[in-house]
């Protein structure tokens, strides 16, 4: 190999929190090194804007207001940076030699992906501080995603909208970088890489990830964290199976690795609408919800602990178990039917505790008493 | 191997019809066959290699599974592996076995692939709408350069002849671990999986899968001698002599893989593959590292052939 290869092992030892099992080896291989300042957590650690807007989303018709979408993101970006103009905050962000990717999530279709506006937004104020369109890449990992949501029609010409694979299949690896991935083998699966997307590691500069606020099954809730981790890395979906999850220490691991780490350097999370439970999925608004929100931040783990209790009180407020509930009662193993029909019905013990692992890796605060909220209301 | 032994270890279709649909069979590509014993004749005088087959000679025959996958209906966890119906083990375990593979439409190609991978005496017989198909990969079989390079493995297996040691082999074949079938523990090996003994008690092979990951993990990944990555159903062959290898790779998914990466053990900086309908393919993306090749397949369909070698 003609290159330079940092191999980690990330193992028990000193990030291991106190846990019955021990938690499977995970190797990393990349051969990028570390930026100065990693984009995760950035250069606002701990820090995390949520702006609300009531007029934010009709919640009868599902649908944004891009006027006020618009607005949320100009005050919040301005509240994170300091800068008194928007196109001054992205500034601190992006260059005109950048090639930026945005990371969607488009799990959620219908009901519950990255919204266009936003997604929209954040390409118009790219191109005000001159990145060419042919320096936009909108992605995810599976193309029939990004089709059903259909992205191209809120935004300019000649962004570029691309997926990694066709679709969820294990037979398209040509998008992903074999010299860039987490080893590890967790259930005695026979394909133990999950590999970084090459549009990462070889074309993209800066990355904006812009999840949603979804319960999660196997995690907890998925928010920043899990979609750029597991929205930039192959073969991710062998980490929980038979009601059981590592996503306790890939997900953090995952996003970890460079170059993602580095080059992720703005947190835009979409929860103008959020879905409390069956998540990631949103294919009926049964378990839809709308916080009317949108955090900013560069930490993701900071937004991240705000997320789980977002999450966890909504379900709360439905009467459905907690997030963290690890009893078995609740447990239907790969009984996905019950899972959407009741919120009392786990599939997967979950492990909300991915986002404090994150912390231990250093890609942000988790403890609570270490992060600044800064609300505002439009 | 060498080329005539090559040759004669391909697959014979086994074709009723009469020798009027001979044009067809040319069209595809296919001059050997085997048929009933009153057609023999008639084939031969048509241009055929035939050779007679009676019912008799049939039924005698063990009949392997149709190659292929089965989407386990009764797991919903998104994780969940296709279970995939292959037939190295069986052709590993009694290498003078006879077979007659018995195919639904779609499977004739890889089961002639994976005959001639593992070099049984087997008998295909198919649905016609796969002549073509078929005919294709007898061609491509046909053409490829002899090769004579001793098999590799990695563990040593004791065959007590038993049905749940079957399913143990078939499942560590289906894992892509490489291993040596023998009469008694051999000292050429650090494992030797004998079941019945303290290490490996009979009540594992119960849970043949259990038992295949417990060997896996006893070999460890780091020590095998082959892995494969981004698929799950592709199931390779390894023969080298420490200076050349040969590695088949058979696709078993029924959709073409691209981007199929392979680690092998041993230095081997050159190579390129030789892919079913595709032809002559260089490898991508090479390296060498740690007493170790590791290279990118473009795209493989049922079956390709890797040949490696130590000179620069």
């Amino acid at each position: 190999m003609d290159r330079r290869s940092f191999v980690r092992l990330l193992a028990a030892a000193p990030l291991a929190p106190a846990l019955p099992e021990a938690l499977p080896k995970l190797k990393v291989v990349s051969a990028y090194a570390p930026a100065a300042v990693p984009g995760m957590p950035g250069p606002y650690p701990g820090r995390v804007v949520s702006v609300r807007s009531e007029k934010s989303v009709d919640t009868t018709s599902n649908a944004a207001n891009a006027d006020v979408v618009r607005e949320m993101m100009a005050r919040g970006l301005c509240a994170l940076t300091g800068e008194r103009t928007a196109p001054q905050a992205w500034r601190r962000f992006f260059a005109p030699s950048d090639v930026v990717g945005i990371k969607v999530n488009c799990g959620g279709h219908p009901n519950v992906v990255s919204s266009y506006e936003i997604v929209a937004e954040a390409v118009r104020q790219l191109m005000a501080l001159g990145i060419p369109t042919t320096q936009i890449y909108v992605y995810e990992r599976f193309q029939n995603q990004l089709d059903e949501v259909n992205y191209a029609p809120h935004l300019p010409e000649g962004v570029t909208i691309v997926a990694a694979e066709t679709a969820n299949r294990r037979a398209d690896n040509r998008g992903y970088d074999p010299a860039t991935y987490v080893e590890a083998d967790l259930f005695g699966e026979e394909d133990t890489r999950s590999n970084m997307m090459r549009l990462v590691t070889q074309k993209l500069t800066k990355i904006i990830n812009i999840p949603n606020v979804k319960d999660h099954g196997a995690t907890g809730a998925t928010g920043c964290l899990k979609n750029i981790a597991y929205g930039s890395f192959s073969n991710v979906a062998r980490t929980h199976y038979r009601g059981k999850s590592h996503t306790y220490s890939f997900v953090g691991t995952l996003a970890s690795v460079e170059p993602l780490r580095s080059r992720t350097v703005l947190q835009i999370m979409d929860g103008l609408r959020g879905v409390w439970h069956g998540g990631p999925f949103a294919r009926t608004r049964r378990y839809v919800f709308y916080p009317k929100r949108i955090f900013f931040g560069t930490d993701p783990v900071a937004i991240d602990r705000q997320l789980l209790d977002i999450i966890d009180d909504e379900r709360k407020a439905h009467g459905a178990i907690s997030i963290y509930d690890r009893s078995p009662q609740y447990l239907k193993v790969d009984d996905g039917a019950a899972r959407d029909a009741d919120p009392n019905v786990n599939i997967i013990i979950r492990e909300p505790g991915h986002v404090e692992y994150a912390a231990r890796l250093g890609l942000g605060v988790a403890d609570l008493a270490r992060i600044k909220v800064q609300d505002i209301e439009v | 191997m060498n080329l005539l032994l090559w040759l004669a270890a391909l697959p014979c279709l086994y074709w009723t019809p009469a020798v009027d649909s001979a044009p067809r069979l040319k069209a595809a590509g296919i001059d050997r066959l085997c048929v009933p014993p009153a057609r023999a004749e008639q084939w031969r005088q048509a241009g055929f290699a035939a050779v007679g087959l009676s019912e008799a000679d049939l039924a005698v025959r063990d009949t392997p599974l149709a190659p292929g996958i089965r989407v386990r209906a009764d797991r919903a966890s998104a994780t969940r592996s296709p279970w995939v119906d292959a037939n190295g083990w069986r052709f590993l375990r009694d290498p003078a076995g006879q077979y007659a593979y018995d195919l639904p439409a779609g499977r004739a190609a890889l089961a002639a692939a994976e005959a001639a991978v593992y070099g049984a005496d087997a008998v295909l017989r198919i649905d016609p709408a796969d002549l073509e198909s078929l005919g294709a990969m007898m061609v491509f079989l046909a053409q490829l350069p002899a090769n004579d390079l001793p098999d590799v493995a990695d563990l040593a297996v004791v065959d007590d002849g038993s049905a749940p040691l079957g399913e143990v082999l078939n499942l560590l074949v289906r894992r892509n671990l490489l291993i040596r079938i023998v009469k008694a523990p051999s000292p050429d090996f650090g494992i030797n999986v004998k079941l019945g003994t303290k290490e490996y008690p009979l009540r594992e092979a119960g849970e043949p899968s259990a038992l295949a990951l417990k060997i896996r993990r006893q070999l460890t990944d780091e020590q095998r001698a082959l892995r494969v990555f981004g698929s799950e159903v592709v199931i390779g062959r390894l023969a080298s002599d420490g200076s050349r290898a040969r590695l088949h790779l058979l696709n078993y998914g029924g959709r073409e893989i691209e981007g199929l990466r392979i680690h092998v053990r041993g230095s081997f900086p050159r190579g390129e593959a030789l892919v079913a309908g595709q032809g002559r393919v260089g490898l991508e993306e090479r390296a060498v590292v740690n007493g170790a090749t590791e290279f990118t397949v473009p795209r493989l369909g049922l079956y390709g052939v890797v040949d490696l070698s130590a000179l620069e």
